[in-house]
This record gives structure tokens, sequence and C-alpha cells, in this order.
């Protein structure tokens, strides 16, 4: 540390600076090192073409890493492949090698790749092309999206190697025009799926079904390209990988890219209310971390989780630009922000002009910005996956980096920051798919019949095609001619299918109270109850009023009012369960794992006044009943373990178990919090007993709740251990909520409940 | 089956209309056509008395059987406006549309296949399959309308063999709108139905791009129902329009009976008679009988744009006795003179276009709201071309005033204000010339 001018040498010397500094230290619960890795390598393949091998070595490359030499093998070798690798171990080159290989061996030959957005799909057209101008060769690579003008189209379908694209241009456009595609089908040699973890959930089960859709057409054409996948680590590559292409795939997981040394930090804000468990914003510590580093001149990258949150931080640490740091070092990236603005920060994180970026998630993908120093993390990124992408960002093959992860008070990050070991010894996340899903399969058997008519004996997903087929028929849209079911209906059944999720639709909140400013978002799910009409919306500390929902358009308009009192709304939720599937006990819980339907309406909701909670009103909500048939899991206490316990207490410790669960559970699934339900029912209907039910919010299901149910034990323990190590007194929003929900014996009782159902294990 | 309808029901939430569909067809009572229901019960060669009376019968190939409709029309026929023999003389000067393409014989009367197609949707996806395809052409004493129809989708292949097979008799396709949407769909179906690549010697003549070149600010709608009834004085009775023939094509395939379809035979047989005249329509203007076998446009706008049109095809002397028209008569100014003026200065024709200019302007000076472009033109010319830099000077003053009579309220409106500042320019540019030129 230089004593004159407050800056280290080095990252390494600015983190022994910190270690000294207690009022930091006080707050880091964790700090792990892993240490720098050799770079493991291997001979460029013998076989590579010599204008390849010229190529590599111009731009530097002397040598393969082992994956990628590999990946290279597998694909030679006629397989499909997945390759697992982390951020920045150069994963581009387990596809690309393979495929410019085959095509300077035959110049005829095809290959798509597909990526989840278009952005990452620039890039790498850039990328290819670069590779092809060194090398001299023809070679045509094209992003076709909703972006490519239609005067190029043509071209890109006719003469196009490379076609680079997303799932969605694939479904709506190119599979159900695969006529004007004849070369490419006719030609195809390899598909490429980069991003593989990106296509779980709702989502991925889409996808899963466009890619049979595209197999189904590469064999009316008369190929059989093969898949090559690239995937972040998560716990389950290559059986996701096999559910999604509906193949058998080789792994390639022998990451030989070096990496310098890492530290991660995990911080925890102080608290600052022992009573109410409530530590300081995990948005002014980021901050505080954040412009330690920038002012050190250590290129950051900050992740946030909400685009709310980014534009918060940005404003804190733009403030630095005023400072020591130039006008537009410090700049802000995510979605809504146009692909041009985009292209610029990217490029001014590569070549070093911009110093800091606060960014949402949507920088987590491979999206070239080169490799940063440091990373702060606001709040856990809701998966290890994604914690470990995130924290990707900094990390240089050479040199130390540096994460700090800022804890909020959601139960899940205090979780995390209290279990560093579950964060670093435990597998990541399982990418979970259910592209058997009914709804999700039917739609998509439309589209196939759209695109060419089914035969008998043919197979799409695992339910009976035929009754698939009948009931298509008996629905008016198919036809069917002897053994052939044919499209026979003048509506183009693409457009109205989206693949990606209805449910990740928000509701805006909009303030009237001057003019009119968007708030803040809530999601789908939540609105019911947290912005009806008259509702309290509380943001920021300040109190709003909704005066106006528009539930169609999905907005809600607010105006800030001074009241004494807050709303609590009331959702009647109503749950039938239609079928069990799988049954087992432990303990002395009974779970079990089958179909059910849920019934949610918004009834009442109450005004409370504030510190004394006194009920000082109420009011009726009219909204639409919600019915969604779905697959869940539920576990039930016997009467032994509710011996003792009033329905009061009860329902406090139920709810109690039921909030840490609800956090708990996306620690063994790769889904958004928000895609799982938990409602605890003090006796229900189905088991007559204390339960508590877990359901997946997307019709027919999608995997979760049975995951869920299979590592019950292991859940159930998580969240009694959670609870216990909780330091608060009674209760808090980083446990079983705070005592104004679950009472004042609320944490205690749910310890109690749980104790003894696992006492007997 | 009925399982997998219950589970269907309960995901979608069992609304009570998902299953009204269903309901109704079994509460339906059984009608006579559910017993016509095609392919199965009946034999393919066999066709009952309601489609003969349609003058129905059916054809086979090597690929399978379909139906086929002949009608047939003398070809002193009147359409509308035209006899359809008036294609014998006329067609020749089609030519204009493919110049170059000399290999290939001129348009002739027999050489032209008219085509239009009914499908089961819109656009050019796969799943839109054309279940009747309408051909015309004319022989030596007659006009011919062939109409093949499919009974059910595993038709399709032997009634498109059967085209590949008729397309070869003929060097020109005429289509309306064939280029965007009629070919591509048969050459997609072509590859679906696993017969290669449609055949593409054939030279298009799609009349949708000349209607809507000429018609476009005259007519409501380029649609070709439109044109005919507005331009060809063709008057349909009872039709079927277009847009309902799909659904009349599925309810076919549902009970079977061939009597609705009459209407969709009948519509598509107009339309190759109106493609028919229209071309005859085309031929005529290409041929210079404007004003002899076709009467001049009332409307100046559409004397302009076929002007424009003709002038576009490489037909610039017919295009200049139309602008004669429209320039020399002590014709009111209008909104044809700005795009005349502009093709003049393109071709350098300054006169004219000084001429025009010269009345815009004037007019332009007396009107409320008046436009300025002529003033810039004029100061253009002046500055440029006749170097008459006074006279430059004067006209882009008086669009600088004009432009200010603008209201205050669009003074915002950015594309306004780059104008402002582009007469501004102009102004200061002239000014500077001038005194450059006094001090010398």
């Amino acid at each position: 540390m230089n004593r004159w001018t407050g800056k280290a040498s080095s990252l390494e010397d600015w983190l022994d600076h910190l270690r000294k500094q207690p009022e930091i230290m006080a707050n880091v619960t964790h700090w792990h090192t892993i240490p720098a890795r050799e770079a493991k390598t291997a001979d460029l393949p013998a076989d590579l073409h010599p204008k390849l091998i010229e190529a590599l070595n111009i731009r530097g490359i002397e040598r393969l890493f082992t994956h990628q030499s590999a990946a290279y093998r597998a694909v030679r070798d006629g397989k499909h492949v997945v390759a697992v690798t982390p951020t920045a171990s150069g994963k581009t080159l387990c596809y690309n090698l393979p495929v410019l290989q085959s095509l300077l061996e035959n110049e005829s030959g095809r290959a798509l790749y597909l990526f989840p957005t278009k952005a990452l799909a620039q890039d790498q057209v850039a990328e290819l092309q670069e590779l092809a101008n060194i090398m001299e060769v023809d070679l045509k690579t094209h992003t076709y999206d909703g972006d490519t003008p239609p005067t190029v189209r043509t071209a890109i379908r006719n003469a196009g190697h490379i076609v680079v694209t997303n799932p969605d241009m694939l479904h709506s456009a190119i599979l159900p025009h695969h006529t004007k595609w004849v070369k490419l089908f006719e030609n195809i040699k390899y598909i490429v799926i980069d991003e593989l973890h990106a296509y779980r959930g709702v989502f991925g089960s889409h996808v899963a079904n466009v890619i049979r859709r595209l197999k189904r057409i590469c064999k009316f054409y008369g190929s059989a390209p093969q898949f090559i996948c690239a995937s972040a680590t998560i716990d389950n590559p290559g059986e996701h990988a096999e559910r999604l292409i509906g193949e058998r795939v080789a792994l390639v997981d022998n990451n030989g890219a070096p990496t310098g040394e890492k530290h991660f930090v995990f911080y925890n804000p102080p608290v600052v209310n022992q009573q109410l468990g409530i530590r300081r914003s995990s948005v002014l510590e980021t901050r505080k971390l954040a412009s330690l580093l920038l002012k050190q001149g250590v290129q950051t990258i900050v992740f946030a989780r909400s685009r709310v949150r980014v534009e918060l931080l940005l404003t804190y640490l733009q403030e630095l630009e005023k400072g020591e740091l130039g006008k537009k070092t410090i700049r802000g990236y995510r979605g809504g922000y146009l692909p041009k603005l985009r292209r610029e920060i990217e490029r001014g994180l590569r070549s070093g002009e911009i110093r800091g970026v606060v960014s949402t998630n949507a920088l987590e993908l491979g999206i070239d910005i080169g490799q940063l120093q440091a990373c702060v993390l606001n709040g856990y990124p809701g998966t290890i996956a994604s914690t470990w992408q995130q924290s990707g960002r900094a990390g240089r093959r050479q040199g130390s980096s540096v994460t700090f992860m800022v804890a909020s008070s959601n139960p899940l990050d205090q979780y995390m920051i209290q279990n560093p070991d579950f964060f670093f010894n435990r597998p990541p996340e399982r990418a979970l798919i259910h592209p058997d899903n009914l709804l999700i399969l039917i739609d998509h058997i439309k589209c196939a019949a759209y695109e060419l008519p089914f035969e008998e004996g043919d197979r799409f997903g695992s339910e009976s095609l035929t009754d698939m087929l009948e009931f298509l028929v008996e629905e008016k849209v198919l036809h069917r001619v002897q053994n052939r079911w044919y499209w026979m209906d003048q509506s183009f059944p693409a457009h109205n299918i989206s693949l990606r999720s209805a449910a990740q639709e928000n509701f805006i909140i909009i303030d009237r109270t001057e003019g009119s400013r968007v708030l803040g978002e809530v999601d789908r799910f939540g609105a019911p109850t947290l912005i009806h009409e008259e509702a309290i919306y509380i943001h920021e500390g300040v109190q709003y009023q909704v005066e106006k929902l528009d539930y169609p358009e999905k907005k809600a308009y607010v105006r800030e009012v001074n009241v004494d009192y807050f709303t609590d709304a009331n959702l009647a939720v109503e749950l039938k369960v239609l079928h069990v599937d799988r049954e087992a006990q432990s303990g002395s819980l009974v779970r079990q794992y089958g179909e059910l339907t849920v019934n949610a309406k918004p009834t009442i909701f109450k005004k409370i006044r504030l510190r004394t909670h006194e009920n000082i009103g109420s009011g009726p909500i009219h909204l639409p009943e919600e019915e969604l048939h779905t697959s869940g899991y539920w576990f039930s206490f016997n009467e032994e373990a509710a011996a003792g316990k009033g329905t009061n207490e009860m329902q406090c410790a139920l709810l109690g178990i039921a909030n840490v669960l609800v956090h708990i559970a996306p620690l063994y699934l790769m889904c958004d919090p928000m895609d799982i339900r938990v409602v605890p029912q003090v006796k229900a209907v189905h088991t007559k007993r204390p339960t508590i039910y877990f359901y997946d919010r997307y019709p027919g299901g999608i995997g979760l709740s049975e995951r869920l149910y299979e590592v019950h034990d292991e859940l159930v323990r998580q969240a009694q251990s959670l609870i216990a190590s909780c330091t608060c007194l009674s209760g808090c929003p980083a446990c079983v909520g705070p005592i104004e929900e679950v009472g004042l014996l609320g944490k205690s009782q749910a310890l109690e409940l749980l104790g003894e159902a696992r006492a007997v294990l | 089956m009925s399982g997998l309808r219950e589970r269907m029901n309960r995901l979608r939430g069992a609304s009570p209309q998902s299953s009204a569909a269903e309901d109704e067809a079994e509460n339906r009572p059984l009608q006579d056509s559910d017993r016509l229901k095609p392919s199965e019960e009946e034999p393919e060669d066999r066709l009952s008395g309601e489609w003969s009376r349609m003058q129905v019968r059916t054809a086979a190939n090597d690929w399978g059987s379909f139906l086929l409709r002949e009608v047939f029309y003398p070809l002193d026929y009147q359409h509308g406006t035209h006899r359809l023999m008036e294609l014998i003389d006329a067609s020749a000067a089609l030519s204009a549309f493919h110049r170059g393409s000399e290999e290939t014989p001129a348009p002739s009367a027999y050489n032209m296949l008219f085509l239009d197609l009914e499908t089961t949707g819109l656009g050019v996806g796969t799943g839109n399959v054309p279940f009747m395809v309408g051909l015309g052409y004319a022989t030596f004493d007659r006009f011919v309308i062939e109409q093949s129809l499919i009974r059910h989708p595993a038709e399709e292949r032997a009634m498109l063999a059967y085209l590949a097979e008729k397309l070869k008799n003929f060097d020109y396709l005429v289509t309306y709108n064939g280029r965007t949407f009629d070919w591509p769909v048969l050459a997609g179906r072509y590859i679906m139905n696993g017969l290669g690549r449609l055949d593409s010697r054939l030279l298009h003549l799609d009349f949708l791009h000349p209607s809507r070149s000429i018609w476009r600010n005259t007519l409501t709608s380029c649609k070709l129902s439109h044109i005919e009834e507005e331009r060809l004085n063709i008057k349909r009775h009872d039709d079927v329009p277009g847009s309902l023939a799909p659904s009349i094509y599925f309810q076919y395939l549902a009970d079977g009976d061939p009597a609705p379809l009459e209407g969709v035979f009948r519509h598509n047989e107009i339309d190759m008679l109106s493609l028919a005249c229209l071309a005859i329509r085309f031929a005529h203007l290409l041929g210079g009988r404007l004003g002899i076998d076709v009467p001049y446009p009332e409307d100046q706008e559409e004397l302009l744009r076929t002007g424009l049109w003709l002038d576009k095809m490489g037909l610039t002397d017919l295009a200049e006795t139309l602008f004669a028209r429209l320039a020399d008569k002590d014709v009111p100014t209008g909104s044809w003179c700005l795009p005349l003026a502009a093709r003049d200065k393109k071709v350098g024709n300054w006169e004219r276009a000084v001429l025009l200019w010269q009345k815009i302007a004037l007019s332009a000076e007396a009107s409320a709201l008046p436009s300025y472009e002529a003033h810039i033109e004029l100061a253009m010319y002046n500055e440029h071309r006749s170097k008459d830099l006074p006279s430059a000077l004067r006209y882009a003053e008086s669009a600088m005033q004009l432009a200010l009579r603008r209201p205050q309220s669009r003074r915002n409106d950015p594309k306004l204000r780059a104008e402002l500042e582009a007469i501004a320019n102009r102004l200061e540019r002239l000014r500077r010339k001038q005194n450059k030129g006094n001090v010398n």
C-alpha cells in the first residue's frame, strides 16, 4: 500500500490491506481462496487442416486445452457431445474447431448454431468470421433473427454455411418454412447448442420440443446432424443434454484452462435491529465494496438481481465519476438497453475504458467483455450455477481476482452466507425440463404437423402419439387420410405459441403522484395480493396506495400517501389432490407426489395499524379466481408430532416452516423461486393432518416438485438447520419470517415440530 | 382418448366453451351428407351426381387421382371492358416486362398460362395447402379454364404432378401476386411431396406490382376484385369471397358434401377471366393503345402514374404523350406536378420541369398553407444550371418566407427545423456568392 496515494500496487496487496481492516472483516463470514491452476494442454489434432492450424497459430494458439482436444476427438468420432466449461475457458473452440474442420473438408456442409439471445449470436458470428478471414476461405456465417433485413434473408437461406440463430426464430420462422431452407437441411452436419443450461424449466421444455421438430425436418431431407452442446457447470449436464436433444451424448468435462488465484469473500451486512433481525441494506454495502475496488483502479463488475437495483447502484457508483474516475467510466447493462448501446459497453469493457459495470444477469451468459478483476454480487444470484457464472466474469488466466458476495436478508442468502460448505462442496443445481408436459407437447405436435404430416408409427414425445393426433382431429385442426395426419387449418400455429413462459411477465407499478413514472415491478403471482386496488404498496420506505389495477394490461397505478396502516390480503387457496403417484415415509413424515388442482382467489384485505397491529378495517378484492392443474408434492406430520399444539400454534409453526422451505427449495432446483409454491395447511382435506404442499406453478408441472420429493430428507434437514442457526431471537425475515407473521413463538414452534418429526429418523 | 381430452380440459382450466364444439357435433342429427364421406365409402373413380352437375370429373396419373373441372369460353366472350380475343393482337406488347430474355419467344395468346391458387391458409408456410389450382389458357378457338381439386390432402401429389406436365407447354406464367404467393407456395409443395424442384424456365408476369404503380393513389385497394370492378367494369354476382374458400373446403372435408364448393369453383373461374382481362389492359397500355382501345384515365393522378410506369418500362415516347396531356393543357396544378417535374429533372427535361415548378410556385404563394418545394427546386436550378444568382436568391428568400408561415406549433418538428436550416444555409451561400461576384 502506497502511503501517499492510498493505492495498492496490486490486487493481492490491496486484499492484504483489506484483511487488516476490522470494520470490514467483522462482516466477512468466510474467505475462500481457490489456488491458481496450471493449464493442461494437448497437441493440436493430427488431422487438423493446415489452414486451421495456421489460423490458430496466428491467434497465438499452439496447443489446445484438454477439454477442447477431447471435444474435438469425440465429435470426430461421430458422437453427440456436451462440453461443460466454466466462464472464459475457450469453450467456443470446442465446437468451432470440429465444425470448421468439417467445412474445410467439404464446403457443401452446413451447420446451425443456437444461442438463447441475439447478442450472443452476434458475438459468435464476429469470431467465426475473423477465423475465416485469417484462413482466407469463403466461409459464410450469418445471424438469422428478427433483425435480419428481408433483402439478405434469401442469400442466407441458400448460401450460409453457418447459420446462427435462436430457438424462438427456429420455432416460428425457420421450421415452418423449411422448404425455403432446402440447402441447409439437406447438408446439415452439425447443430451447435451453446448455453445449454439456459434451456431449463418451461423454456427448456419448449426448446426440447423445437429440437424434436428440427430432427424431424432433418430426417425428411435425409440428414442426421450431430449435436455439439456447451453448458456452464450444472449438476447434470449429460442427462440434461440427453433430455433436451433426445440422443445419447458423450460428456466432456476435463477443463484444462488455467486460472489465476481466486478469492471468494462472503460478506454479511451487520445486524442493525436484533429483535426484528434487520440487517444493513445490501445495496449500501455493495456500493461500499464496489467503490473501494473502483477507487483502487480495479476493473469491477457488479451484479444485481433486478433492473431497479441495477439502476440504483449505478446512480450511487456514478458519483465516483465526479472524483477520481472520468466520465462514462461506470455503466449499467441490462435487458432494456438497446443493442447498439450494449455493443458500445461491451467494447468499452474489453478495451478497459469502462472501469465498472453494473448488470443484471444479462452479462452472465457468454457475451465477450474480456476478463475483469473483481466482481461484487448484490445478493445471492439464486443458484450455485449462476453464482459461478457471474463470479467467473472476474478472473484472468494470470493474476488474482476477487468476488464479494453481499448477502441480503432473504433466507436463501442468509443460508448461503452461513453455510459456505454447502456452496463450495456441493454440485450446482440440476437443470430440469419436462418436454412431455401435455400442454407444451400438444402445442408442438400442432407445429410439427404444420411442418410435415404425421404418419402411423412416428414418434414424438412419450405420450401415445396416435391419441394426441386423434385428439387434434377432433379439435378440427388435423385431417386423417388412411394412416397419415395432415394439418388442415387456416392458422399458423407457431405464432400463438411462445417459448418463453408467460409467468415471466410482470406487472408494472406506475406512480401518478406527479406525472407518471415507473416505480417497480411485481411478478404475476404476487400481483393479486400485493397490488390489488386500495392496497398500500411500500417502495423504498415510501407508502403508495393502489388506485387502479389494470389486470389485463398488467399495470397498477399508485399514488403516494401517508397513512398509519398497511394492508394484508387473504388469498384463499384450495388444493385438491387428484392422483397420488408416489408415496414414502421417513421418520414420522409421510410424503406423497402426484397431481393436484389449485384454486386461488384473493378474497378480502385487512387494514392493519402500524406498530399496534390492530385491525382497523377491511375491504373486498375483486379479481378472478385462478385455477391451476399441476403436479405437487406434500408431506404431513403425524399425531404425535402435532400433540400438544393448538390450532393457532400449529398454524404458526407450519407457516414458519413453509417460509423457510420456499426459500431453500431453489437450492435443489435450477429455477426461479417464483416457479414453485409452498402452502401449509393445519388440517389438509387430503391427509386430514397438518401438511405442507409444494406445487409447480405451471399447468401440468415441469418436474420441480418431483425433484423435491426425491430430496425430501435433505430439504427438511436444511430447513431445520437454517432456523436453528439463525441469530435472531424469535423469527426474522431471514428464517421463519417476521414475528408479525408467525407470532412470538413461531420460530420455536417450527423448530420443535421439525425436531420431533425428524427425531424418529 | 377420452382420458386425454379430460386431461387437456383440466389443464386448460376446463372452460365450458372448449367442449361446446364437441357437444354440438354430438347433438347434431345425422345428415344426408354424412353418408357422402369422401374416399373410403365411394370408389374413387365414380363420382356422385352432384359432382357431374358441376362439370367435375376424375383425373388420374401415376401418382394417383384428383378431380378436374373444365370450362370453355368462346374467344369473343366479353368480360367487362375487354373481349378475350384481344389477347391475340395485344399480348406481344407484354414483352416489355422481360426485355433481354431473347431466348424465350415473346408473349402470345397461346404461350401464356394464367394461374391462381385457392389455399387452406395465408402465407407461404409449409402447412398451407393449395386445394384448388386454377389454370387458364387460350387455344386457337377458345379460352380454357381448368380447375383441379383434391378430395383430401393425399391427392395433392397427383395434382401437382399434373400441373408440372401442364407447365411444360407454356413460356409465361401470369398471376396476380404470384411472385410472392402462388409460386413460392407451389415450390414448397413440390418439395414437401418429394417432387423436387419446380420448373423455373417460365417467365413470370405478375400484375400486382404494375397495378400498384398505377392505382395505388387512386383506388382504395389494389386487390384484383377491386381493380376489376373499378377499372375493368366487371361485376360479380353471388360471389363467394376468396377468404371464405378455406372454411368451405374444411367443411367439405368434414361432411363430404361437394355442393358448397361450386361457389369456390365459380370464384376462381372469374379470377382467371379477370386476370386475362388485366393482361389485355396492360398489353394495351404497353402497346400504345391508350386513347384507342382503352380510354385515357379521367384522373390526372392516374394519368401521371400510368406515364411514370410506362417511362419505367422503357416506353418513354408513350409516357411523354401522357405527360404532354398533363402539362400542355390549362390543367390546374395538382399533386401530379411535383412528381412529373422530378421525373423531368431526372431525365434532364429542364424546360418543362421549370415550367411546372413555376406553375406550382405561383399557386403555392396564393395558398394558405403553402409548400415551398418548388421554390427550392427553382433556387437550385437557377444557382447551378442557369447561373442566375439573383433569381436563385429570390426563390430561396420566398421559400424561407413560406416556410416561416408554418404554424408556430410545428416549429419543434425536427423535419421542419432541418428544412429551415437547409434554406438558411442556401441563402447564406447564395449571398456570399453574389457578393463575391459583385466585388469581382
